[in-house]
């Protein structure tokens, strides 16, 4: 992945608990990061069981470690056209339990500083701003923070029925 | 909460266990030195450790207790009603205390007092009492100015206990155990405990929660290798043997799970004694497979609805003395708990010899409450309007009693067994007495499931609910499928039966195919007492399943009770046939199958005995219909051989399989071949039928030999032609060995 690797900025005389560590995923064109202390494995290439009068959001259902996983499609959370094709899940943990966020494609881990952070820009669109945490302005690209707490699946449906 | 009072609390807990049994048993028995001894040591252990762990109130009230067995184990003092009952008092309120600890981690604030005085009270032996009174007298003499007050006083305060050397009154409370544990005398007992604890272990039940659901994991796992292997001969050795490990390994590991009922039976005598006493009953109790063994979290779940069925039963069911005096019945009346395994599942009785349940009672009640149309209920069967009593706000109680008859009891008993996934079914008859009865499956977290298909995707059946499968080619669908408006309805075996369309109800508005244009399939379930059809486009194997919990978000959905993953690694949603009939408008007025004016003849006909139609090498057999457990359809290579005869390994039994059709024979040399079994019941064996096709189920008609005019056994009238039935009770028994009789031919020729 070029455009993230160029991204990567490693400042040497940072001290290095100032680093944000995150693992980057793609979405079509655009680039994602989520906090890897909220990840916990990584699953490649898997296929979820669509769950028939699940709420939009919901990606399907995966087999992980002995558990069943529910998933939640960033895709269908930003209003993306769904993807024909396996997808990559990243699992998280959030308060609520663990769950699977369903993306085109995970990426690698990066670091960046705090140095290069932006708040959200006020211009989002309202329904999406609160998954997201801020951008990180890479070399050349902007990589959307994304709010693992915010994407929790209980989350969600309790702010669907609000 | 430290380690050391944790322990504690279980050792106490277990100690009382053990103490409430023994007094329940004392009052048969109260002389019974090994019994006093055992509730002495549990009081005394508690006291003694109390001290040490500074639970000061605790400590006070067993101390009053130690003091109390101390005498009756001495002999000074025998037990008697009164002061059963307060030790009973002293359990009740010991068990409190430890509560207490257990949720706040110290003692609480309560007054011991009054329980412990009444310890003190029961403690004074005749002697003891006669010489305080005459000091009294002596003292009230002496001091003429204070008349004998104090020894006034006394008497009041000691009774009501009526005078040890009394006989001890008819034993309201009797248990037949036949454990082996219930061995009399104490050194025996001890020894076999002191073994016991020896070769037990304490285990964390999260751990075997762990275990079990590595277990699952395990099965899963199996089911993939055997699918996924099954085309190689090479792998067939090894996949049979991680077969048998993995059937092994999880049994062993749901035995660990596994705790004998007398658990929860053993609370019963106690509330029989007390509801007995305060409903003024005689009642004698008998206990039956005590030793019989169910997974720990269903022994919690079906406690509350035992303990219902038996307040109900000494409620509503056995009458007071006098009334059972005048019916000319044994004044004492009998309550009978039996629990047996039948297979995969374990059978919980509650029987008594009442007044039984007035037919008629119950039928007036419904049509009264608006629960069953007074046409309809004059139509339906003894059984049929039993079953209401299971139905929400129905109590036939004349009045409300504190002790039931709020009507809300029964419905509770049933949601709890089937939210287990297990059924319950009530008998009875006026004047002779009820039985309920309940049925609990072995374990919750694997189920056999039948897989079914809709939407391109599977779903998991629980086959608990399921009663049967309904085929419709495509050519037939328009007409078999009939409409009520927008209700759709299948006619079966002469009775509507509403339908639900998985696809339309999983896909609402999305465009589903017209039935005419696919394969149907029928499932019958039965859930709740509702009754429906859920219309699925296929049927796969049937599989044993490993449930899953699902995630919050979807358990909202309604429809869906867990997800499994199945053998082929695909993930399938398991269906909740209870809710599917609720949001689909099955509702119980509807569900009772509404019987068609202009099929009453059929209808009346559908009450003979049924058949199921079978064919074997070309000739047609029919076997009894309530006889049929199941039908298998399975490879050749599944039939193994004991000598020459065939057998089935069928759920870990062994199923001796007839094959006087000579089915098997004509298909040998070809493993792949599917053979169709039939699993029938014979008597209390299980057996199977190889047959090449099954037909048809069909009512049959009797028959009667020319000239003599008598009943002729063996064959019946089936679609009008006479076929043989098939002599369930004559397929020889295993082991077999050298004694087989070379067979006759069980299924008859059939006559056109």
């Amino acid at each position: 992945m070029s455009t993230a690797a160029a991204g990567l900025r490693v400042k040497e005389n940072a001290p290095a608990a100032a680093l944000v560590e995150m693992c980057s995923v793609r979405l079509g064109q655009a680039l994602f990061g989520v906090p890897i202390t909220h990840i916990l494995e990584i699953v490649g290439s898997a296929r979820p069981q669509p769950v028939p009068l699940a709420p939009v959001f919901v990606g399907g259902l995966v087999h992980y470690r002995g558990d069943v996983l529910t998933t939640v499609s960033l895709r269908q959370l930003l209003g993306m056209p769904p993807k024909d094709g396996p997808q990559d899940i990243l699992v998280l943990e959030s308060a609520g339990g663990i769950f699977g966020l369903l993306v085109d494609a995970v990426g690698e881990v990066l670091t960046a500083s705090p140095a290069d952070h932006e708040p959200n820009p006020s211009i989002l669109d309202e329904r999406h701003r609160a998954f997201f945490a801020g951008a990180y302005k890479l070399k050349d690209s902007l990589l959307v923070m994304l709010d693992p707490e915010q994407l929790d699946p209980m989350r969600l449906s309790a702010a669907r029925a609000a | 909460m430290d380690e050391l009072t944790r322990e504690f609390l279980i050792e106490s807990q277990e100690g009382l266990d053990r103490m409430e049994r023994c007094l329940t048993d004392l009052e048969e028995r109260p002389k019974d030195a090994g019994l006093i001894a055992e509730i002495f040591r549990s009081v005394h252990t508690i006291k003694g450790t109390t001290g040490f762990l500074g639970f000061k109130r605790l400590e006070k009230l067993a101390h009053a207790g130690e003091n109390l067995l101390g005498q009756l184990r001495e002999g000074t003092l025998t037990a008697n009603r009164s002061i059963i009952t307060g030790l009973l008092q002293l359990l009740d309120g010991l068990r409190s205390i430890l509560k207490t600890i257990e949720a706040e981690s110290n003692e609480g604030v309560g007054e011991d007092a009054a329980l412990i005085s009444r310890l003190e009270q029961l403690q004074l032996p005749v002697k003891g009492r006669a010489k305080r009174l005459a000091h009294a007298r002596v003292g009230a003499t002496s001091t003429p100015i204070l008349p004998a007050r104090p020894a006034l006083a006394q008497p009041p305060a000691l009774d009501p206990a009526p005078p040890p050397a009394e006989p001890v009154q008819a034993e309201p409370v009797q248990t037949a155990t036949p454990a082996p544990v219930e061995a009399e005398g104490d050194p025996t007992r001890t020894r076999v405990q002191g073994t016991a604890a020896e070769s037990t272990l304490r285990v964390d039940v999260t751990l075997l929660n762990r275990m079990m659901n590595l277990v699952g994991e395990l099965v899963l796992t199996r089911n993939q290798v055997l699918q996924a292997t099954s085309a190689d001969p090479r792998m067939t050795l090894l996949s049979r043997r991680l077969d048998m490990v993995t059937a092994d390994l999880r049994e062993s590991v749901m035995k660990a799970r596994m705790q004998p009922v007398s658990n929860i039976f053993s609370k019963i005598p106690r509330i029989v004694r007390d509801l007995s006493q305060t409903l003024g009953r005689r009642v004698r109790l008998q206990v039956e497979g005590q030793d019989t063994e169910l997974d720990k979290s269903l022994l919690e779940a079906i406690k509350d609805p035992l303990t219902h069925a038996v307040r109900n039963s000494l409620d509503h069911g056995i009458e007071p003395p006098d009334v059972r005096m005048a019916a000319g019945k044994d004044p004492e009346g009998t309550l009978k708990l039996r629990a047996a395994q039948e297979g995969s599942h374990v059978i919980i009785e509650v029987y008594d010899d009442g007044a039984g349940i007035s037919v008629e009672k119950i039928r007036q009640k419904a049509v009264e409450r608006g629960l069953i149309t007074a046409q309809r209920a004059s139509r339906q069967s003894e059984r049929e309007l039993l079953q209401l009593i299971f139905v929400p706000g129905f109590s036939t109680a004349a009045s409300v009693t504190n002790v039931s008859g709020r009507g809300v009891g029964m419905d509770v008993v049933r949601t709890n067994v089937e939210k287990i996934g297990g059924k319950v079914e009530i008998d009875s008859r006026v004047g002779k007495g009820t039985t309920l009865r309940m049925r609990i499956p072995l374990t919750l977290a694997i189920i056999p499931a039948l897989i079914v298909r809709s939407l391109n995707q599977s779903f998991a059946l629980p086959q608990g609910a399921l009663s049967e499968l309904v085929h419709i080619p495509p050519r037939q669908a328009a007409a078999a499928i009939e409409w009520i408006e927008n209700a759709p309805l299948y006619r079966l075996r002469g009775k509507l039966l509403p339908l639900v369309f998985l696809d339309r109800l999983l896909m609402p508005g999305g465009d589903h195919k017209m039935a005419a244009e696919r394969d149907s399939f029928i499932a019958v379930l039965d859930a709740d007492g509702r009754r429906f059809g859920l219309v699925v486009d296929g049927l796969a194997d049937p599989e044993e399943i490993v449930v899953k919990p699902l995630s919050a978000v979807l358990k909202t959905i309604g429809f869906f009770s867990g997800a499994t993953v199945l053998g082929n690694a695909e993930l399938a949603l398991i269906l909740d046939p209870g809710s599917i009939a609720l949001k689909a408008g099955v509702s119980l007025r509807e569900d009772d199958t509404v019987r068609v004016n202009e099929d009453e003849g059929d209808a009346g006909a559908a009450a003979a005995l049924e058949y199921l139609l079978v064919e074997a090498a070309g000739r047609q057999a029919a076997v009894p219909l309530a006889d049929v457990l199941r039908i298998e359809q399975l490879p050749l290579s599944r039939i193994e051989y004991i000598g020459y005869r065939p057998v089935l390994n069928f759920e870990g039994q062994l199923l001796p399989v007839e094959d006087s059709g000579g089915v098997l024979a004509a298909a040998e040399g070809d493993p792949q071949t599917q053979t169709i079994v039939v699993v029938c019941r014979a008597g209390d064996r299980h057996v199977g039928i190889a047959v090449s096709h099954v037909l048809d189920v069909a009512a049959g008609g009797d028959l009667f030999e020319a000239g003599t005019a008598q009943r002729t056994g063996g064959v019946t009238l089936l679609k009008n032609r006479v076929t043989g039935v098939v002599d369930l009770g004559a397929v020889a028994e295993l082991p077999a060995g050298e004694q087989v009789q070379p067979e006759q031919s069980l299924i008859g020729e059939t006559v056109a």
